[in-house]
């Protein structure tokens, strides 16, 4: 399918990642940065799992009764070790703005920009 | 900063949107995702690596450095978030204070619906058979070991959620719990010295037929260890993250 000559999955995956960024980059909050980063790794992830989709295509698991044409295995398996390095960033991410919040009270940038 | 923002967003929409327009059309079978070393893959992955799910050998017999370093990354991050000092492990001289502060917390906290409580409680032991089945049955059906440690580890974060931290931290052996954190990374290093051993190249896996039952228990044992050692991992950023500080 696709939406003025280009197709509509990156589309979606464009517009999810811009959402993803401006959260990054407008948002004060940084839970919500956290947030925003995520999003921008999902639509990096739909990316690049939906680039590796073919025409009628089948999961790449060779059993009877399954039959090519199959979807490349490369991009899941590069997914999954993305989507296990995200979890790392989340986590430590999450782990230092809890110590944010335990050392000055707010988990604001512009608020911790005041700070002396 | 919110106009900034949205012109940065802009131009990289820009960027991205002449870049997708210039990729081959989606879905054709004859893009280079296709034709290059996937298509190999497919072809020969069969009766190279004995595995029928083809993401499973590329995860783990042709790129297994790539996975290798994941799940030391994963460790790293638990590393990480443990290194850093919490609530629940504070300098003695302040511990009257923040058990003072986590009383209140827990006075404060909206208990648990008994709707959620029962659900759970019921739900929990099926995710479990889930995620075994998942791991069991992952060579022939989309599945494996991150994806039974994803199902494990949210199951066991769950429980911790509607039962307490203190309940949970029992479902990993208390004496075990430093190996089982480890159990990804060590158990990788290991097989990758028999493959060495076996095979002359690090994470090497013995390719010829009459190997077939030892390179099948090779993968059987790295897909166990991820399944264990992730969901062990994931239960424990959560628990390290939940204390209140």
């Amino acid at each position: 399918m696709t939406l003025v000559g280009l197709d509509l999955d990156y589309v979606a995956c464009v517009v999810l990642f811009c959402v993803g960024l401006y959260m990054l980059v407008a948002k004060s909050n940084l839970i919500k940065k956290v947030i925003g980063l995520n999003v921008m790794e999902t639509a990096v992830f739909a990316f690049i799992v939906t680039s590796g989709m073919i025409e009628g295509g089948q999961e790449p698991i060779v059993v009877a009764g399954s039959a090519p044409p199959y979807t490349s295995p490369i991009p899941h398996a590069m997914v999954l070790t993305g989507i296990v390095v995200a979890v790392s960033v989340t986590a430590v991410a999450l782990a230092l703005i809890a110590q944010i919040h335990a050392h000055y009270g707010t988990i604001e940038v512009d608020e911790l920009k005041e700070l002396p | 900063m919110r106009v900034f923002a949205l012109a940065l967003v802009l131009v990289v929409a820009a960027t991205m949107v002449i870049g997708i327009a210039g990729l081959p059309p989606h879905g054709d079978p004859d893009g280079p995702v296709h034709t290059h070393v996937g298509a190999r893959y497919l072809e020969q992955g069969v009766a190279e690596t004995g595995l029928r799910n083809l993401v499973t050998a590329v995860l783990l017999v042709y790129r297994g450095f790539d996975t290798f370093l994941e799940v030391v990354v994963i460790f790293t991050a638990l590393v990480a978030v443990l290194a850093l000092p919490s609530a629940t492990r504070q300098p003695p001289q302040s511990r009257d204070e923040s058990a003072a502060a986590s009383r209140r917390d827990t006075d404060d906290a909206v208990p648990v619906s008994p709707v959620v409580f029962l659900v759970v409680r019921l739900l929990a032991p099926f995710i479990a058979v889930f995620a075994l089945a998942s791991l069991y049955r992952g060579h022939v059906t989309p599945g494996g070991g991150f994806q039974s440690a994803a199902i494990i580890g949210a199951m066991m974060i769950a429980l911790g959620l509607v039962f307490g931290r203190e309940h949970a931290a029992r479902l990993v052996p208390h004496g075990a719990k430093a190996w089982l954190q480890a159990l990804g990374p060590l158990v990788f290093a290991v097989v990758a010295l028999v493959g060495w051993r076996l095979t002359g190249a690090f994470l090497g896996f013995p390719a010829d037929e009459a190997a077939h039952a030892l390179r099948e228990a090779l993968v059987v044992i790295l897909e166990v260890a991820i399944a264990v050692g992730g969901a062990v991992i994931l239960a424990q950023l959560f628990m390290a993250l939940d204390a209140p500080s």
